[in-house]
């Protein structure tokens, strides 16, 4: 059964890395990539929150949900990538023996906490349990950490070998190989790094403390499984001839099994890796299990007293998620990505997983998971950043791969008819207006049919020369602005761009939009 | 006369006759035996290219075994061919077996493009042609930009793409577009798409800067591929209704002649451009627009 679970656990890690790597353009194989994040035991729970209706999107949830009542927490031993990595972390880091990591044990309770703080957090609408949603930090780190920094060193290896005269043909050819399977868009760099990179480094890291330290303590998806597998019916009996080794104790990764009870299991703790059966010596092969229709109980470590501290943390939170610097002008620059619901909506449906973040990168590369700007929650929103990136005209790939939907499934023909934004000149800046030259190089890739960008011919007399000449003088019609932005990427100043994209204008469908279209 | 004499003669006077045709040729012609430029209109892309070459001489004047060739189209945008931003894929790929057949060893296809390159060679579908022709069809390399001099008016020095500095043979082959800087694009901007740096600097006092760096990486030959043209909202275009269907096809050795032979397309003078006008006063041109010879041709 441990074998089982290790291909288990590896096949279902390479089939989400698999995924990642895949979810860029032309994105025409017909796979919908997002589909792992919908395994996230989380989702459907708190949609069903949010929308006060049971969505079927999250169907492998769903199927995750009513299998863990039977079975327990298969799917943090079996599925989970974060999982798989922080195994592997583990090896790395050696994480210490059940018994020095003892002393966290009366932690457990922390992710039942977190799980329910979250949860009164949403019945007042706030949502932020995406922060902690364990595919969400997987597909984050990939994202934004992981991808980046083996793209960029594979990337810069091979460009500088190919200096070199005589290894220019063949690191050439695995440049190319490596653009063609693995990396073929450009490098993306992220802000935010530090901080995306620091999250979950100390999730990896925390494997020095103890095995599956973020499952054992922390993790909601973990916990609200557990509250599901009290009763699991799949259990692990020990039989008579056990000698109480406790090899199956060293060896648990949960340490559900307790030092002076072998017998027992944690039912709410055990993610059925199965070492405890892998482990025990042939000669006792004391540990099967069984199906038992009359299963015993593990109550959840989690007390009344410590249900009401939970709400007075999460009514503490919640005030001061609700208390932001409300800064205008950064909220004026929050440009979201086209077919995102109104911002309220927006906030709530978002994972911040950057799913759409991901397959940006291979087509425009505007959006980058924010900072916070107005509010604590905006932490991690995708946004546009017009001058390292720009909305490719013809993409509606963002929309298309949103696990949650906060982003709609806009058709191209939709996606080209919703605007961002709008752009605004700084005339300060702009060359024509500052020193009455031409310029207009926002005007010639503005991409709508007719040009957003239209520009003025008047002539400038040079005070110093005397001369005459025609200068082009662009400006913005707001009725044919989408705000993509390509102007602000394109601008030829070297710092500050002379013309910036704001939200006024910009186009917010909510849900029943897209189901009338 | 004295036999010797007389046939030695004779021998030089049919010699002299033999070569008539091709002193008339020249007297026609001017510089050589082949027309300076070549027009053709009314047909395929690729039945446009052939009778264009073979008017012109064929390739092989141009390209000899053996030679890595070049051909640079404008692949710029996110666009299907209908929308005629880029340059037509069909005449890319007629262009690049002609250059097999005429014995290059080697046909290398890039451009700097201004939107997401994947989009752009796979949405103008020169790659996919291409490719099938038997070129190699290659993204920008970032490392592979060299800084050369250009001691121009304006621009000392600029970044361009090593390949093209490289290659034996350059084919230039820009699609005929409308466009609000420089009121068309052309060959001589077309090269736009080999210059490294922020070429967004080169858009102020343009007519300067694009001639100066031009004129250091003139191509071997320039195709103007105009059998659809934008006409308007250029150089992006993206509305059918600013597409013209022209169905032409301009070749010369001189990217300066092709271009002004192009203006035309437009109802535009050499006056009105200011970037082809100075490309002319700044010696760019092989020939001299009064006495340029072109051979056009009608198809069908």
């Amino acid at each position: 059964m441990r074998t089982a679970r290790r291909i288990s656990q590896i096949v279902f890690f390479l089939f989400f890395i698999f995924l990642f790597l895949i979810t860029r353009y032309p994105y025409e194989h017909g796979i919908t990539t997002e589909i792992f994040l919908r395994f996230s035991p989380l989702s459907p729970v708190f949609m069903f929150i949010k929308d006060l209706k049971i969505n079927l999107l999250f169907l492998p949830a769903l199927i995750i949900l009513f299998f863990t009542v039977f079975f327990g927490r298969f799917f943090c031993g079996w599925i989970c990538p974060l999982g798989t990595l922080l195994d592997i972390s583990g090896k790395i880091v050696k994480s210490p023996l059940n018994r020095i990591s003892e002393k966290w044990q009366k932690l457990r309770y922390l992710k039942f906490a977190l799980l329910i703080g979250l949860l009164i957090l949403a019945l007042f609408s706030v949502h932020i349990w995406g922060y902690f949603d364990p595919l969400s930090i997987f597909n984050r780190a990939l994202t934004i950490v992981f991808y980046p920094l083996a793209t960029l060193f594979a990337e810069k290896a091979l460009l500088a070998l190919s200096n070199v005269s005589f290894l220019e043909d063949p690191a050439y050819w695995l440049y190319d190989q490596f653009k063609y399977a693995i990396m073929p868009e450009n490098q993306a760099h992220y802000q935010q790094l530090f901080w995306i990179a620091l999250f979950i480094f100390l999730i990896l890291i925390a494997e020095k403390l103890s095995r599956r330290f973020w499952c054992r303590y922390l993790c909601p998806a973990g916990a609200l499984l557990s509250f599901l597998s009290q009763f699991r019916f799949y259990e692990r009996i020990v039989g008579e001839q056990c000698p109480a080794c406790n090899k199956c104790q060293i060896e648990c990764k949960m340490n559900a099994i307790p030092q002076d009870d072998v017998g027992y299991t944690n039912k709410v703790e055990c993610i059925e890796c199965f070492n405890c059966g892998a482990t025990c010596p042939p000669k006792y092969n004391a540990i099967t299990y069984r199906w038992r229709w009359t299963p015993y109980r593990t109550s959840v470590d989690y007390s009344r007293r410590r249900f009401l501290g939970t709400s007075v943390a999460s009514i503490t939170a919640l005030g001061l998620l609700g208390v932001g610097i409300k800064n205008k002008e950064a909220i004026n620059q929050q440009v979201r990505p086209p077919g995102s619901l109104t911002e309220e909506d927006f906030k709530d449906k978002c994972i911040r997983c950057m799913e759409c973040v991901r397959i940006c990168a291979s087509n425009g590369a505007c959006l980058q998971p924010s900072g916070i700007q107005s509010s604590i929650a905006d932490l991690w929103l995708p946004i546009a950043e017009m001058r390292t990136g720009y909305c490719e005209y013809n993409c509606n790939q963002c929309g298309q791969v949103c696990p949650t939907e906060a982003i709609l499934p806009l058709t191209l023909a939709q996606k080209k008819k919703t605007p961002m934004g709008l752009a605004y000149f700084d005339k300060n800046l702009c060359i024509p207006f500052a020193r009455n030259e031409d310029c207009i190089v926002c005007e010639e890739h503005c991409p709508t049919s007719e040009k957003a960008i239209k520009f003025d011919i008047r002539d400038f007399t040079d005070p110093k020369t005397g001369q005459t000449r025609k200068v082009k003088y662009p400006y913005v019609i707001k009725e044919l602005c989408i705000g993509c932005g390509i102007c602000v990427y394109k601008c030829p100043l070297e710092g500050k761009p002379a013309i910036f994209v704001t939200i006024e204008n910009q186009k917010r469908p909510t849900s029943s939009d897209i189901l009338k279209s | 006369m004295k036999r010797r004499q007389f046939i030695r003669s004779i021998s030089l006077g049919t010699a002299g006759i033999s070569l008539l045709p091709v002193l008339g040729n020249k007297l026609l012609y001017g510089s050589g035996q082949f027309p300076q430029a070549v027009w053709v209109e009314n047909g395929e892309p690729e039945q446009l290219l052939k009778r264009a070459l073979q008017e012109f001489g064929g390739l092989k004047r141009f390209i000899k075994k053996g030679d890595v060739v070049v051909i640079k189209p404008n692949i710029g945008w996110d666009r299907p061919p209908e929308l005629a931003a880029n340059t037509n894929p069909h005449l890319v790929a007629a262009l690049v077996k002609a250059c097999k057949e005429a014995g290059a060893k080697k046909v290398k296809i890039f451009d700097r493009t201004c939107n997401n390159p994947q989009r752009c060679y796979r949405n103008s579908q020169i790659q996919k042609w291409a490719e099938k022709a038997g070129a190699k069809v290659e993204h920008i390399r970032p490392n592979r930009f060299k800084k050369i001099t250009i001691d121009g008016n304006i621009v000392k020095e600029w970044l361009i793409y090593r390949d093209y500095l490289e290659a034996d043979k350059v084919i230039n082959v820009p699609i005929a577009k409308h466009h609000s800087l420089s009121l068309v694009t052309l060959g001589l901007k077309n090269l736009m798409g080999v210059m490294g740096d922020n070429r967004g600097l080169i858009h102020n006092n343009f007519a300067e800067k694009l001639t100066d760096i031009d004129r250091k990486i003139l191509p071997t030959l320039t195709i103007i591929d105009a059998y659809r043209i934008l006409t308007a909202n250029g150089p992006v275009g993206g509305n059918p209704k600013d597409v013209k269907l022209t169905k032409t096809l301009i070749l010369s050795d001189c990217t300066v002649s092709a271009d002004n032979l192009a203006l035309s397309l437009f109802g535009l003078k050499l006056e009105d451009v200011p970037h082809i006008k100075m490309a002319y006063e700044k010696g760019l041109a092989k020939y001299d627009p009064g006495k340029l010879t072109v051979r056009r041709v009608t198809l069908g």
